[in-house]
């Protein structure tokens, strides 16, 4: 047994009285922390995000809770709030807090936070109308989000600027034919620390589907770990890096194809300009006899400045023979035979540049079938332009 | 080409066997005590003769690895390796040499021609004297005569570190230096056997060198170290390994290869390896730590890797390029193979510095049976790089649904000019390209090969000739069984 | 309008251009003509100022001003239009879009009044219709999915939209059949005018049967080497350009 490694997360940890459903989810999670300790860059999966360094200066946010905000609650959605857990109804117990153990980030919002949320949709009721989430302040806090078969949700997830630390723990839980819609906005968040873990779990052909706009903070991670868990189970991510200044953005994803006939597809953009760093790492397993499961996924990216970085890292685990995988990055410069056809038509090379730059970022965003959300996340982007664009070339 | 794969395979299992109860030594081997410590350093340097300046190289290289921590490789497990239980030096005795290839186990020769080796590399592989067989104008003497002509050094390392003193000490260590790793500190202390090249500017070496017709052509050390130096504008291809299946008692080896190319010269290094497979149960594999890299050092040079490998093997360090100079270009080639229980692990790194620079990797991965195959690759462009242009191509074929490919790909690029592309695609023999081959009266093992060295073409066509058609039979013998 | 004077061009270090001489005058059409690799589309994307084209020698004036100090959009601000052979697509950026964008950099760039969405596409159908340039192209991202024939009648219904002084059709004719070769040259002969000037680079003279030049020059070997009338063209047609290239050496 190794001996517990010291770490800022672990030291944290108080003792609690909790329902019997969740002790033992809670005392695994501190064993992980425990024993794993707060990544750091020697660790592969973070190798482009040091959590460790980032979060050295100790502050009062480490044992925090964060503030959620529901502003409407659907018909067809129950809303609970996690900081009466005693009276946590079945959805709750059967799911809350048991993805968390496997790293150390959901192990420490699940060991730390003292609230958070948790929505649930009836089966087959198919919600029109989006929730809307705000996460703000700092420390930690968890979210569950569960869909029984056949259910329909669209979730917008408003991560604030303000707070110099927020860790974030969400499981998602999408029944048989049932489709989640979450959309992420975290908005440029300088000199702040921003993570955030999210498990999914999808069953018999149910879909879920993420968009993403990132702005980046002063180190920034999102883990999206997704299992397909039965025949026919789907996911389909898109997002969008706009960083500029010293921003950092880290996506990481991994889709587990556990059984056969899953589909994944994943496409990302991202513009780092200035000296911010933009990293992607994509990870698709697909298990052994997943047999005729489909995964496809490109990420791309554009340097703006002299001093910015981007790491892509496109990983495929293969197990089963009679599947269709294929992958592709790439890190380019803006397209230099569009840039003169733009520029010989009299557009000056600046604007030719800008326009260039909305294209490279618009098919990431453009596959999102609602209207609204496209609008939203677009203005997220055109908000975060400017600064990606300073300094540039 | 069927039943003679069959064959094959049950004469390589029969020197298995052979291997296995304990190695029939007919040749006499004179060792360095066991043990590694200051004395067997001095022992090794001492044997071979070599100046002071060597022996302190040495010594400071065994200094610093006292020092360094073994590390600890995270997806394979093997037996903690006792260095204190090994030997460290061990070279042939002065043990006459079979007068010609009667004296040779017709079974091993049988062998060697299925695989479509040369007479000569036969002769090598069996430990005849080459020299004894042919008259006095024999090939090895033409080919010496012919770099000689050319101005081409290509000699055992040991003898290049006596008679060319001063080229070994401007590039030895330049590419990896001493302390660049731990299994490369642990070589610069204790290597023995290896190549040294030198081609003098303007060159183009008239003919691919290989290490069988290195002259006192002894058995592949444990700890090899090769230096090859492509001087201004000159040209080399080198070819190392053999079909034949490599068996050694060794199970560890940490070997070290440098290559420096100058303003305008290209170096072309190929590697045809058939690694022990170990046992039925895929234990005892070869596990060959060896840092490979190549110093793009003057403008407009360029270096390639080709590999074919098949077998049990779990390389630590991948071949890689630095490109430091401006306009230089980096290749990387490889076709993978592993069957039943192998597992087989290779990559590569492409560092872009210079400007204008290119690299392209092309790699091919064949899992069949149970086995695994990762591809680990790293191209990185440094903030200074401007221009840099990369593709890359990452190919998994996976025989049968028990085995399984792994794509590691990092990207790291630090300059908004460069242009970099990576692709990869995971497949399977597909049912109609079979039954196609079939029906049109091709065996169901010869289909299979077929499809696959069409799968693997692109890289195959990188490689000499002679190795190339090798190679092809290799792949077919290799994928025995897989399909069926 | 164009003075070429002993132009030499190098491309990636390589001289392709090696002393070309031309000139052409307001209402004017001139053709070029030549075998592959004679140059022609050096001289294309030299004219609009493509990066990596370089003048080793001679000058290029344009309406007086030396070109060479003006960079592409500039060259497009003051009436110079290339028709691309190969028009490139853009995704994400839509048709509309881009002409209206293209339309208004070129008025202000002249201190002109930049025109409405609704003005623009008043005007782009207007002409659009004639060059049988759909509404559903209009909307599609630029050139994405189109054919060859669609590919070229954009471009020429952008010549007909940023109304040019000197334009200058680089092979606007390959790739095309018949059908698509008449509607593409009824667009150019419905802008000849007195005050623009057309240098139509071409490869056969399939294309100068519908829009005939008042000159011919050929091109070879980076150089001019025979010039002449609208017959050239069919001399050329008949014995080819080593024929002809071999009586001018």
């Amino acid at each position: 047994m190794n001996a517990p490694v010291p770490n800022i997360f672990a030291d944290a940890v108080d003792a609690r009285s909790l329902p019997d459903w969740l002790s033992q989810r809670r005392a695994d999670a501190v064993a992980t922390l425990r024993t794993q300790g707060v990544p750091h860059r020697r660790i592969e999966e973070w190798k482009y995000s040091d959590l460790k360094t980032a979060l050295e200066p100790a502050n009062d946010s480490i044992a925090a809770t964060a503030a959620w905000s529901i502003e409407n609650v659907p018909t067809g959605v129950t809303l609970f709030d996690l900081a009466d857990l005693s009276a946590a109804p079945e959805w709750v117990r059967a799911h809350f807090g048991k993805a968390a153990a496997a790293e150390t980030v959901p192990a420490a919002s699940l060991a730390l936070a003292e609230g958070g949320f948790a929505l649930h949709v009836a089966r087959n009721a198919v919600v029109t109308e989006a929730v809307r989430v705000g996460l703000s302040a700092n420390g930690h806090v968890r979210a569950l989000v569960v869909l029984e078969d056949g259910a329909g949700l669209t979730l917008i997830e408003q991560q604030s600027a303000a707070g110099a630390f927020r860790n974030t723990g969400v499981e998602i839980v999408v029944g048989a034919n049932a489709r989640l819609t979450h959309v992420r906005l975290a908005q440029a968040a300088p000199n702040n620390v921003q993570i955030e873990d999210v498990a999914v779990r999808v069953a018999r052909g149910g879909l879920y589907r993420a968009h993403l706009f990132t702005g980046g903070a002063e180190l920034s991670r999102l883990t999206l770990r997704m299992t397909l868990k039965e025949l026919g189970a789907n996911a389909e991510l898109s997002g969008v890096s706009v960083l500029g200044g010293s921003l950092h953005a880290d996506v990481t994803t991994h889709v587990y194809h556990a059984a056969g006939e899953t589909q994944s597809t994943q496409l990302f953009k991202h513009v780092a300009g200035g000296k911010s760093r933009a990293v992607y790492q994509g990870k698709i397993t697909v298990a052994k006899g997943a047999d005729k499961s489909d995964s496809r996924q490109t990420a791309k990216a554009l340097l703006l400045g002299e001093r910015a970085e981007a790491d892509l890292k496109p990983e495929l685990e293969i197990f089963a023979d009679d599947v269709k995988c294929a992958h592709g990055a790439a890190v380019g410069d803006l397209d230099a035979d569009s840039l003169f056809y733009l520029r010989a038509r009299g557009i000056p090379e600046q604007e030719a540049r800008n326009m260039l730059l909305r294209a490279f970022l618009r098919e990431a965003v453009d596959d999102v079938a609602d209207e609204a959300i496209r609008a939203t996340l677009w203005q997220s982007v055109e908000d975060a332009l400017p600064r990606a664009m300073v300094s540039a070339l | 080409m069927s039943s003679a794969a069959r064959d094959t395979k049950k004469q390589v299992a029969e020197l298995g066997e052979k291997y296995k109860y304990g190695f029939v030594t007919d040749i006499e081997m004179e060792r360095a005590p066991k043990g590694l410590s200051e004395e067997t350093v001095r022992y090794i340097s001492a044997k071979k003769d070599e100046p002071d300046w060597m022996l302190q190289w040495r010594l400071g290289a065994f200094a610093r690895w006292q020092q360094m921590r073994e590390p600890t490789w995270a997806r394979v497990h093997y037996q903690k390796i006792d260095y204190q239980n090994a030997y460290y030096y061990a070279a042939p005795k002065n043990t006459p040499k079979k007068q010609s290839l009667d004296e040779v186990d017709p079974k091993l020769l049988e062998t060697y021609n299925k695989l479509g080796i040369p007479l000569h590399e036969q002769m090598a592989l069996a430990g005849v004297a080459v020299d004894a067989v042919f008259d006095s104008v024999s090939v090895a003497t033409t080919f010496k005569a012919k770099l000689n002509e050319a101005g081409v050094i290509f000699c055992p390392i040991s003898e290049a570190i006596r008679d060319y003193p001063e080229l070994v000490k401007k590039y030895l260590g330049t590419v990896v230096p001493v302390t660049d790793n731990f299994f490369a500190t642990l070589n610069s202390a204790v290597f023995s056997d290896g190549t040294f090249v030198y081609v003098p500017k303007g060159v183009r070496c008239p003919m691919e060198l290989s290490t069988y017709f290195r002259i006192n052509a002894s058995e592949t050390g444990q700890f090899e170290r090769t230096l090859i130096v492509a001087d201004e504008g000159s040209y080399v291809s080198y070819l190392e390994g053999c079909t034949a299946p490599k068996r050694d008692e060794n199970q560890l080896h940490a070997a070290v290869v440098e290559l420096v190319a100058l303003e305008g010269a290209e170096i072309k290094y190929s590697t045809v390896q058939n690694w022990y497979p170990g046992d039925e149960n895929g234990l005892g594999g070869i596990y060959n730590f060896v840092t490979k890299r190549g110093d793009c050092r003057g403008d407009r040079s360029k270096i390639s890797w080709t590999q074919v490998e098949t077998g049990s093997a779990i390389t630590w360090k991948y071949p890689s390029c630095i490109l430091r100079g401006d306009d230089t270009v980096g290749e990387f080639f490889s076709i993978a193979i592993a069957n039943n229980f192998q597992q087989a692990d290779t990559g590569t790194k492409m560092i872009h510095l210079g400007k204008n620079t290119r690299s392209r990797i092309i790699s091919k991965g064949i899992s069949a049976g149970q086995a695994n195959n990762t591809y680990r690759g790293l191209v990185s462009v440094h903030p200074k790089a401007a221009n840099a242009r990369n593709y890359t191509q990452c190919d998994s074929l996976l025989i049968g649904a028990k085995c399984g490919a792994h794509t590691v790909p990092y990207i790291e690029a630090r300059n908004p000019s460069a242009r970099i592309e990576h692709e990869a695609t995971t497949s399977k023999i597909a049912d109609d390209q079979l039954f196609y081959c079939l029906q049109r009266g091709i065996g169901q093992e010869e289909a299979v090969a077929l499809i696959v060295n069409g799968f693997c073409k692109e890289v195959l066509q990188q490689l000499p000739m002679e190795f190339a058609v090798e190679a092809q039979k290799l792949v077919g013998i290799s994928l025995e069984g897989s399909v069926g | 309008m164009l003075d070429i004077k002993n132009l030499h061009v190098a491309v990636g270090g390589k001289e392709i251009l090696k002393g070309l001489t031309l000139s052409i005058a307001a209402g004017e059409v001139h053709a070029i003509m030549g075998p592959n690799g004679s140059g022609k589309s050096t001289l294309a994307y030299l004219l609009a100022g493509r990066t990596g084209y370089d003048i080793t020698q001679g000058s290029v004036t344009y309406r007086g001003e030396d070109l060479n100090t003006l960079a592409p959009e500039e060259r497009a601000a003051k009436g110079l239009f290339l028709a691309m052979q190969y028009p490139v697509e853009i995704p994400g950026v839509t048709t509309l879009t881009f002409l209206k964008t293209a339309l208004n950099a070129q008025h202000r760039a002249r201190g002109e009044k930049e025109l409405d969405a609704m003005s623009v596409l008043k005007f782009v159908r207007k002409k659009a219709e004639a060059l049988k340039v759909s509404e559903d192209m209009l909307k599609r991202a630029l050139n994405v999915g189109f054919s060859g024939g669609e590919k070229k009648r954009l471009e020429i219904l952008q010549m007909a939209l940023f109304e040019p002084k000197l334009a200058v059709l680089d092979e606007t004719d390959s790739g095309l059949d018949i059908d698509a070769l008449k509607l593409v040259a009824e667009g150019v002969n419905a802008l000849r005018s007195p005050s623009r000037a057309m240098l139509v680079i071409t490869h056969y003279q399939r294309l100068l049967n519908y829009v005939v030049p008042d000159r011919i020059h050929v091109l070879a070997q980076g150089k001019i080497v025979a010039e002449g009338g609208k017959e050239l063209a069919h001399e050329l047609e008949a014995k080819g350009y080593e024929h002809i290239a071999g009586k001018a050496a």
